[in-house]
């Protein structure tokens, strides 16, 4: 069986992020993450979204996928648009690269056809 | 500022204030009936009389001192009339005695009226302002800022119980909730904001942090941000930059830095969150880089 999937997408703006954050909340949750790993998860998403809006002018959406594997959640960002300015891969000496190192598992950035897509993993439950 | 009205009814407060405010209201209702009890329990009325007598001649601060010592108990239990409401009760103690101060210094012997009598709007005015000054910086329905209240102390009880931080499902079971409502008060939790973050926390359960960070510093000034980031950094309160050095350099968890700087988790959490949030808009306002 594949692993479950939630997608959402949201205008690229600031002002839909608290949707992002409330799915990636309950998801967590169901995966019995601990309240600070829900916050570090939170945060998280906060961040990739708001860094990759901040990055690309013409965005037109932002597209997160939830993957569930196991206690383990992984989330995919994706800014798309038709305008969207000439992909800039996140610098790994930025502030924004040191909080996404801090709060998950691991990080990813790739460009393709589509967008810009940062991925990020982090396990949870009690330890 | 004009003295606070003479004789004024406590329990009349007007106006049909919503939320936070209303449960201030009514938590000082009633009090008007009750000081003077409390009064003539705790409060030698001659002996007021006689220092009250003896510091409007001269002023003496130690008159002064004296005379606050001797209401101490009407404050507190003025205070205690606002507890549950998310603020420690020595501070509310402490905004109380702000309220007895400016009414020790502006008490008319000639009137005749007892000084509980007087003082106890002052006091009471003072504590309101301190809520309506510390609000919450989203209007948040007083249901959920009362869930948030005692998820706060669910939350920081099961940590000690466990020894880390709970899941959902343990805080949903110890409050006796769903875990609906706890995601739901949670989600709450971060639109708590104590002050705008170019105040000095102040009143505060934390110790101050004393502790300079300098060396600390590094690891935030090599990052390439720096220029954009740097003065906005700067200007972060040095406990709130702590806070970012200790989670994201040190990789320090919030429990740790919670146990480090003498504060709840939750409260770190919401510091965190703030502060990261006032980063973000600064870089957001000059526009993609």
């Amino acid at each position: 069986m594949s692993n479950p999937v939630v997608r959402i997408e949201i205008p690229a703006s600031g002002e839909y992020l608290a949707v992002l954050r409330a799915a990636a909340t309950g998801l967590a949750a169901s995966l019995h993450f601990t309240y600070e790993q829900i916050d570090d998860l939170r945060i998280a998403v906060d961040e990739a979204c708001a860094q990759l809006l901040a990055r690309h002018g013409g965005a037109d959406s932002l597209r997160v996928a939830y993957l569930i594997a196991g206690s383990r959640l992984q989330v995919e960002v994706t800014v798309t648009g038709d305008g969207l300015s000439a992909p800039r891969p996140l610098p790994k000496d930025t502030f924004s690269w040191q909080i996404l190192k801090a709060l998950t598992d691991d990080i990813d950035e790739r460009v393709d056809g589509l967008g810009v897509h940062l991925a990020f993993s982090k396990h949870g439950g009690p330890r | 500022m004009s003295p606070a009205p003479y004789g004024a009814d406590v329990g009349g407060l007007s106006g049909t204030g919503t939320g936070r405010y209303e449960a201030v209201e009514t938590a000082a209702e009633s009090t008007a009936t009750e000081v003077d009890d409390v009064a003539d329990r705790s409060v030698d009325r001659a002996h007021a009389k006689e220092l009250f007598r003896r510091f409007t001649q001269g002023r003496d601060p130690a008159l002064r001192e004296e005379l606050v010592g001797l209401h101490l108990p009407l404050v507190e239990y003025l205070a205690r009339r606002f507890r549950n409401r998310g603020e420690p009760l020595e501070d509310l103690v402490q905004v109380g005695t702000i309220g007895l101060l400016k009414a020790i210094d502006r008490f008319d012997l000639d009137r005749a009226v007892e000084f509980s009598t007087y003082a106890t709007p002052t006091i009471v005015g003072e504590l309101k302002r301190h809520f309506r000054d510390k609000g919450w910086a989203v209007r948040v329905p007083r249901r959920l800022q009362e869930l948030n209240l005692s998820l706060n102390k669910v939350v920081a009880e099961l940590s000690q119980e466990v020894g880390r931080s709970p899941t959902i499902g343990e805080i949903a079971a110890k409050a006796g909730m769903s875990e609906e409502e706890v995601l739901e008060g949670l989600d709450t939790s971060n639109a708590y904001q104590v002050v705008s973050l170019d105040a000095p926390v102040a009143g505060d359960d934390a110790p101050s942090v004393s502790e300079h960070i300098g060396a600390e510093d590094e690891g935030l000034e090599t990052l390439e941000y720096r220029a954009a980031l740097g003065p906005l950094i700067a200007e972060l309160p040095e406990r709130e930059r702590r806070i970012l050095y200790l989670r994201f350099f040190r990789g320090m968890t919030q429990s740790q830095i919670a146990g480090r700087l003498g504060i709840s988790q939750m409260h770190v959490s919401r510091l965190l969150n703030r502060t990261l949030g006032v980063l973000r808009q600064g870089l957001l306002e000059d526009g993609p880089a």
